[in-house]
């Protein structure tokens, strides 16, 4: 008997979706050609004949792999948005708010002094330590929505991605601006900001979220594929 | 035989109806729509899954891969709530014109 398995996945190696829904759809497919065969075998046709057959239920595996794209995409649109930018926004809203309360609270920084040329380092120690629990409930979102690990990990960490990508933009802008304006403003100074803000406000934050992210993936993170229960013999008998 | 553009239309009343008496995985929904249909309606693997996956995202069927008796995963499909709601009126529409297309073809050999 052919391997079926092999055989979806050779011709289907191009279906552009996350990995656990790729080998599902790859299994599901599989499935069905084994059932067909096995189907065409019990009615006494030769091997050969019965993997013909079977496999004469796709003309085109190209077209296939587009037709399956196209129904799973408008799912995948939908996917995206609850997996990685609802939670993601909430988060950072959350993170910032948090933030913001702190400081109006009056709490102050804890300032971390390096020498003349590094300046100095703020932490928010009461923000940093509400991070992680930020980033798991992120994450817990993610994870019920059925995304991989690799994703809620990576998106658990969304607040700082934000602000990173503000970053990048923010100095370069500011540089071309005051350049424009007449200022010239030393490489080395803007350099080492980025180097203070991206410790202050990237890596250790970002560190706290994954805490939270990591905790969470291992936690609930689900395994391919799916949840397995047991069915009656009404759905199995072929 | 009935032409592949109404079959196309008739799909989705098939598979919804089917799926009213139990939940099935691809291959037996597919079975069970040729069987009742006296092989009218025949689904290939090519034309079943793209179709099933689209009635997935509309939220009329759910999928969940279930354990056999014989401990085979399927990816056994259900009707939801909203798949329900879908069926009657998909009924009264296709009833609709098979009643219309009737009376039409009497009208003609009158």
């Amino acid at each position: 008997m052919p391997d079926w398995q092999e055989l979806v996945r050779r011709r289907l190696s191009g279906l552009a979706l996350d990995t656990v829904e790729r080998d599902e759809v790859h299994a599901e497919l599989a499935a069905h050609l084994e059932n067909s065969y096995e189907a065409f075998c019990k009615e006494g046709l030769p091997e050969k004949e019965a993997v013909r057959r079977t496999k004469e239920q796709v003309a085109d595996w190209r077209e296939l792999q587009c037709e399956i794209l196209d129904a799973k995409r408008g799912d995948l649109m939908q996917k995206r948005a609850r997996q990685l930018w609802i939670p993601g926004f909430l988060t950072l809203i959350l993170s910032t708010t948090f933030l913001m309360a702190l400081q109006k609270l009056g709490f102050q920084p804890r300032i971390v002094s390096g020498n003349d040329t590094t300046g100095t380092i703020l932490f928010y120690v009461p923000w940093l330590m509400s991070l992680p629990f930020l980033g798991a409930l992120g994450a817990y979102f993610w994870a019920r929505a059925r995304a991989s690990r690799s994703t809620v990990l990576l998106a658990s960490v969304f607040p700082v991605l934000a602000l990173a990508a503000a970053l990048i933009c923010m100095f370069p802008i500011g540089m071309i601006i005051e350049d424009v304006v007449g200022n010239h403003v030393d490489f080395g100074i803007v350099a080492t900001a980025m180097l203070k803000d991206g410790t202050s406000w990237l890596l250790v934050p970002g560190a706290a979220l994954f805490l939270g992210g990591l905790l969470v993936s291992f936690l609930f993170c689900r395994r391919a594929p799916s949840q397995s229960t047991a069915i009656g013999s009404e759905t199995t008998r072929a | 035989m009935i032409g592949s553009g109404i079959k196309r239309g008739t799909a989705e009343l098939a598979v919804l109806s089917v799926l009213q008496d139990g939940p099935l995985h691809g291959y037996e929904l597919a079975r069970r729509i040729e069987k009742r249909t006296n092989g009218a309606l025949h689904f290939t693997l090519a034309a079943l899954y793209p179709m099933l996956y689209r009635m997935e995202q509309q939220r009329w069927i759910r999928g969940s891969w279930e354990t056999s008796a014989n401990g085979r995963r399927r990816r056994c499909y259900r009707l939801t709530p909203a798949g329900k709601k879908k069926l009657s009126p998909l009924e009264r529409e296709w009833a609709e014109l098979f009643h219309a297309l009737q009376q039409l073809t009497k009208a003609a050999h009158a």
